[in-house]
């Protein structure tokens, strides 16, 4: 009250006091009307992101027992973390299966998507058509019809995919380099469409970054004879890296959040038991966060570090 | 050298044009793969019993019958699950929209403190796993409902809540849509309106929202079809209270036990993907005809994000 009134005298000095107390700067009513209109975010963002968030991180360390009057929270140290890591013997696998499956298909996801939108951006005739197939998983995809379509292919027909992918000499090769890696590419290859059916999203923003390219850069580049694998490599990528990295992001937190993965499905179960289990399921989704806020992380880093190599070298 | 030049180009643009060719190649062979599970849906669903055993029937059902379809549809409870997805969703959009609308109004207009604060947090709403928060979540609502005295969990009032502050399902991406869009508008028409006396709420209805209608379509349109497909808050906060065709769809295969022991006796009636992928299409399909008719929206909607950073 007291600053408006010394912001007051400082605009104008109005006849009637009751109109003083009215009159605001400019700087106060922006702040005063952005608040009223961020007020239900922010709200929101407080009670229903950030308090669950640091919640989550004190329920991990405790065991929490539902009563008829409420809740009876017992602090019991890292009694949960050990119990994830060394007594269920579920927990562990399934995450190292869900790590095993996001960064080769984040990375083929990222990949597929920018040579698909390259090439859709090279192209006019049914281009908008090529398009709308490429987005229309976008709009199907949930968690059930992707049950129900790896569900079904699982059962005959993947086992004979692998076998048919085992079969080319160049996987063979490399099994016998290296196994893990085969098992990764084998997984990859067979489970193909589902993994692009993800790259919706990624290709629509791809061509957009890609038409904004000044067109002029590379009538320069060409004018100083680059050929076109040269433009690709000198202007395209490194313009197009920010988006990349957005991409990137987005895949992994899509990926992250999608319901096939197999964390998912342990926290799930230890959710619905709401008589003592919500304090072990926090901490399976602590953990399981952490490694997927860890993996954004590496990936801002490897975009970071590219984009400062890149300036050194200039 | 005329000469030279002319055969040149000649060659170039035939190079051009195998060019052209092989990616229209490639692109269309890609599309196969994308719709190769849709279109092995609807195979499966019009093939018999017989049809989905045998190793020698890969596309075409020898005898085709859309009975998997009637089973599926019986088993859905197709009429009433339909009717509650939509109400839902719609209910669900509605809201989002409303705040979204608000809140990128607000980031796009005003310079309050901390904004940029702020602007770092609704990408941080973005990122954090939903897991993660649905804990405290479902402790806050069943906490809620011992205060209140009546059942939170097992209504939609916890979600409506959440998506009337803004923490729906990829809220983050509807208010960057909106966001973007009014970046677009020419702050002068709001300016016009305030001298001619209109208050910042007239602003934002009378003149921002109504120049932007098609831009609320498209976020009306991509929240419904979000919320649609959501079944892991669901699942948590209103579990089976409210039957819906995803979460129906998630719980097929015992839900089509008891349906197949309640109708008949034989053991010959077992479920098989036929009964699956009849569900599976069952389920697409009110999405399928909705992005028929508005897909260009879609896609413009996504374009409009600028989550690129520009």
């Amino acid at each position: 009250m007291k600053k408006n009134q010394i912001d007051n005298k400082n605009v104008s000095t109005p006849k009637k006091g009751a109109k003083r107390r009215k009159m605001k700067t400019f700087e106060q009513r922006q702040n005063r009307f952005g608040y009223l209109f961020m007020l239900p975010w922010i709200i929101g963002f407080v009670i229903f992101t950030a308090i669950p968030f640091i919640a989550t991180i004190y329920l991990s360390f405790t065991e929490v027992k539902q009563t008829v009057m409420g809740f009876e929270i017992k602090f019991i140290g890292i009694n949960n973390y050990t119990m994830a890591f060394f007594e269920n013997v579920e927990f562990v696998p399934a995450l190292l299966d869900f790590i095993g499956m996001v960064i080769p298909y984040a990375f083929v996801i990222v990949i597929v998507s920018f040579i698909l939108a390259f090439l859709l951006n090279r192209i006019v005739f049914l281009k908008g058509f090529l398009r709308t197939i490429y987005f229309l998983p976008v709009i199907i995809m949930s968690g059930p019809v992707m049950y129900q379509l790896l569900d079904s292919g699982s059962s005959p027909e993947q086992g004979e995919a692998v076998r048919q992918f085992t079969d080319i000499f160049i996987l063979q090769m490399i099994d016998s380099y290296s196994p893990a890696l085969a098992d990764i590419m084998v997984s990859v290859f067979s489970e193909l469409s589902t993994i692009l059916w993800f790259t919706g999203i990624p290709i629509v923003l791809f061509i957009n970054g890609l038409q904004k390219i000044n067109p002029s850069l590379y009538e320069a580049a060409q004018i100083d004879s680059a050929n076109s694998w040269q433009i690709l490599w000198k202007i395209t990528i490194p313009i197009i890296k920010p988006i990349a990295l957005v991409v990137t992001i987005f895949t992994i937190a899509q990926l992250g959040t999608f319901e096939t993965n197999p964390v998912y499905g342990l926290i799930k179960k230890a959710t619905e038991n709401t008589s003592g289990g919500l304090g072990v399921a926090s901490t399976y989704a602590w953990i399981y966060s952490l490694i997927v806020l860890v993996i954004i992380g590496l990936a801002f880093l490897l975009f970071r570090e590219s984009k400062k190599v890149r300036r050194h070298v200039i | 050298m005329r000469n030279l030049i002319f055969s040149k180009g000649r060659i170039g643009s035939r190079f051009k044009l195998v060019l052209k060719l092989s990616i229209y190649f490639v692109l269309v062979c890609i599309s196969f793969i994308y719709l190769e599970p849709i279109f092995r849906i609807i195979s499966m669903t019009f093939m018999s019993g017989k049809d989905v055993i045998d190793p020698s029937i890969e596309w075409l059902p020898k005898n085709p019958s859309t009975d998997n379809l009637k089973v599926a549809a019986d088993v859905l409870k197709l009429k009433s699950s339909l009717f509650n997805s939509i109400w839902f969703s719609a209910l669900m959009a509605f809201a989002q929209t409303v705040v979204s609308a608000l809140t990128g109004f607000a980031f796009s207009r005003y310079n309050f403190k901390f904004k940029k604060l702020w602007f770092v947090m609704l990408l941080v709403a973005f990122i954090l796993p939903v897991p993660l928060l649905m804990i405290p979540r479902l402790m806050i609502f069943i906490s809620g409902q011992t205060i209140l005295g009546f059942n939170l969990i097992g209504t939609p009032i916890p979600q409506i809540l959440m998506a009337l502050s803004g923490q729906g399902v990829y809220s983050t991406v509807l208010i960057l849509i909106f966001y973007n869009f009014f970046n677009l508008i020419p702050f002068s028409l709001d300016e016009a309106a305030m001298i001619d006396g209109a208050n910042p709420l007239q602003v934002f209805y009378q003149i921002v929202v109504k120049i932007s209608f098609s831009t609320v379509l498209v976020v009306f349109l991509f929240s419904f079809v979000w919320n649609w497909n959501e079944t892991y808050v669901t699942g948590t906060l209103v579990r089976n209270s409210i039957e819906l065709l995803p979460a129906k769809l998630n719980l097929f295969d015992s839900a089509f036990e008891t349906y197949a022991s309640a109708v008949k006796s034989s053991a010959q009636f077992k479920i098989n993907e036929g009964y699956k992928m009849a569900a599976t299409l069952i389920s697409i399909t009110p999405l399928l005809i909705l992005y028929g008719f508005v897909q260009k929206q879609f896609i413009q909607g996504i374009e409009n994000t600028g989550i690129t950073g520009e």
